[in-house]
């Protein structure tokens, strides 16, 4: 009967991962098509890689694309971690939830208004559109991730650590550094990743604010899909996956690295203490 | 902390990284900052190698971006914060851009080889005079069809589609115009009118051609009938063209009795700054050995002349897509009906996609 059991759920578990994995393979298969079509396979070929790789505004947009990501998230990561401790010490609690309340709003709210008025914002202003619109928009939509994803580290913190930490006679300066963010670091990183996927994934608002000869990578594949998709997509769709499976990997081991760390220099303190 | 600042600063590394490589790259593709020109285009409408030869000429190199409607292009165009030097819009759009004030008029002094272009192009209901867009491409709208599932002289006017005969066998492009127009051409009425009870009866008789659609589609008619799944299609000439590169059994006609004649012209919008290179791009593409390799490229019907003739015969003599004068002068021009007017366009062909088949 157990057994039975057992056999089903992996049964069922395996279905879902194939659903979802299903249309990634199908693309990731094409793009080694010698045909030009997504319906017939003739041979195997690379040329849809040599036709990517000879495609420089392609590449330079792919740059582009991921310079966006890695500053955006990075900033917004920056932004998003003052963000969540100022929310975490706000003692009143209307307060304290009416600021997570604003936070959520961003949150929910549909991309295509956030991108809508960010467009409206930044040409009543007179400002240019390119690389430091698409910059601004893609860190302010981050913040209200990485804040969500940091705050519940922070409330898992006991204040007794802080509390500690001051009778000891350390500064503000020396808690924070010593103490809170090494605590928090991994909803920091675990922010970080997020917005990262978040910017570099994003079309609606990215959609709205590009212009004068900046282009990221969704944009321009969606303005190209008119045409009928190239496989030059399909082929860079493969890169990609495998960039972001090299990314989680990445991910993975560094978190496994800092806990089996955190766990050592615990057993040394305990085998310390307990002598 | 010290692990966070040195991931932080590995990213700024990274982000270094990537600046250079972009930098590279667009140095590579030679853009310099004053000598260029943007060309607000629909995708993949222009030979790049003309780009590139035009570069080598004048020096001033072509920065392309590419809208995928002529409604996103307006808004991009009216909101402003860009600085498109020239734009494709479509004809009926002319008008609305004129009207809200976003185009620029073209000085035809600083022109040379206007006369290439066929005089039956210009001076359309949407520009008179072309003080404001010189044509690009035209084309019409049509049927393509199977030869191996209907014979072709079944398939030669709109009422054919009504035949019981194509029962389940049709596809039609998803455009409120352009099949509402179609249905208004059978009953002999204009494809720009206002009347609600010629749209009434338009709408009741698409609605009787209902048995016979396969589906209402977009781009993916090029699929399907390149691979046989319909008998028959209502779609543009370039699509057309495009279906027929990929499978010999398949032909386009234009009705004798009319159809809609469509054009893509260069507009200067408001936002424009390099007039220069704009007037040294325009008469670079009025060049006959120019527009003949675009639009060779491109597979669109050119309106300059000179071109025509340095186009195979095999092209310029097809009369797929290049009906003679007598179809030519049947042809309608789509006019700005106004926001109101599309609208009850649009809830017609809505009511006929809803009604049950």
């Amino acid at each position: 009967m157990k057994m039975h059991g057992w056999h089903w759920r992996h049964l069922y578990l395996i279905f879902v991962f194939a659903l979802l994995y299903a249309p990634i393979f199908y693309l990731l298969f094409y793009s080694f098509n010698q045909g030009t079509t997504m319906t017939h396979f003739i041979g195997f070929s690379w040329r849809h890689y040599a036709e990517l790789f000879a495609d420089t505004r392609m590449i330079q947009i792919v740059l582009d694309t991921l310079l966006i990501a890695l500053l955006a998230s990075l900033l917004a990561t920056i932004i998003g971690t003052l963000g969540a401790l100022v929310i975490y010490q706000v003692k009143r609690i209307w307060l304290k939830n009416s600021l997570l309340s604003l936070n959520n709003i961003l949150m929910v709210s549909p991309d295509v208004i956030i991108g809508a008025s960010f467009l409206i914002f930044f040409t009543f202003f007179g400002f240019k559109l390119g690389f430091n619109s698409v910059l601004l928009s893609h860190i302010a939509f981050s913040i209200p991730i990485v804040v969500l994803m940091i705050l519940p580290r922070l409330n898992e913190m006991r204040q007794s650590l802080v509390d500690a930490a001051m009778d000891l006679g350390a500064t503000n300066w020396q808690v924070l550094s010593r103490v809170v963010f090494p605590f928090i670091s991994p909803g920091i990183l675990a922010g970080y990743f997020m917005a990262f996927t978040y910017s570099l994934d994003d079309f609606a608002v990215t959609f709205f604010v590009t212009g004068n000869g900046f282009e990221t990578l969704s944009v321009e594949i969606y303005a190209r899909a008119r045409q009928g998709i190239s496989l030059e997509v399909n082929a860079l769709s493969t890169l990609m996956f495998l960039f972001a499976l090299i990314l989680i990997a990445g991910y993975y081991l560094l978190t496994r690295y800092t806990t089996t760390k955190r766990r050592q220099r615990r057993y040394q303190l305990e085998a310390k203490i307990k002598p | 902390m010290k692990r966070l600042i040195s991931f932080a600063l590995a990213i700024l590394a990274v982000c270094a990284l990537l600046v250079l490589g972009s930098s590279q790259l667009r140095a590579a593709n030679g853009v310099k900052a004053d000598h260029k020109l943007t060309l607000y285009n629909w995708g993949d409408y222009i030979d790049p190698a003309l780009l590139k030869k035009f570069q080598k000429e004048t020096g001033y190199q072509v920065q392309i971006e590419t809208f995928d409607s002529n409604e996103a292009m307006f808004t991009k165009i009216k909101q402003g914060g860009t600085n498109y030097d020239l734009a494709v819009p479509s004809d009926y759009m002319i008008q609305k851009m004129r009207r809200a004030h976003l185009l620029k008029p073209i000085d035809h002094k600083r022109l040379q080889g206007l006369q290439q272009l066929n005089p039956r192009f210009l001076n359309q209901s949407f520009d008179r005079g072309n003080h404001y867009s010189l044509p690009y491409f035209w084309g019409t709208l049509g049927i393509v069809y199977n030869d191996q599932m209907i014979a072709s002289q079944a398939i030669q006017h709109w009422q054919d589609l009504w035949s019981p005969k194509l029962r389940n066998q049709l596809m039609l492009v998803d455009s409120a115009r352009d099949i509402m127009g179609m249905a208004l051409i059978t009953q002999g009425k204009s494809v720009n009118t206002t009347n609600q009870a010629d749209l009434e009866q338009a709408k009741k008789k698409l609605q009787r051609l209902m048995p016979n659609v396969k589906a209402i589609v977009a781009d993916e008619i090029k699929m399907y009938m390149a691979q046989n799944e319909a008998a028959a299609a209502v779609t543009w000439s370039g699509e057309a063209a495009e279906m027929m590169a990929n499978n010999k059994h398949l032909h386009y006609v234009v009705p004798s009795e009319g159809s809609n004649l469509w054009f893509d012209n260069f507009v200067i919008p408001k936002t424009a700054k390099h007039y220069q290179a704009i007037y040294a791009f325009l008469n670079f593409m009025l060049k006959p050995e120019n527009a003949a390799q675009n639009a060779a490229y491109v597979g669109y019907a050119t309106p300059n002349q000179g071109a025509q003739h340095l186009l195979p015969a095999s092209i310029s003599n097809d009369h797929q897509f290049y009906p003679n004068d007598k179809v030519l002068a049947r042809l309608q021009v789509y006019a700005d009906l106004g926001q109101k007017m599309i609208g009850v366009y649009n809830d017609k062909f809505l009511e006929f996609k809803m009604y049950p088949r």
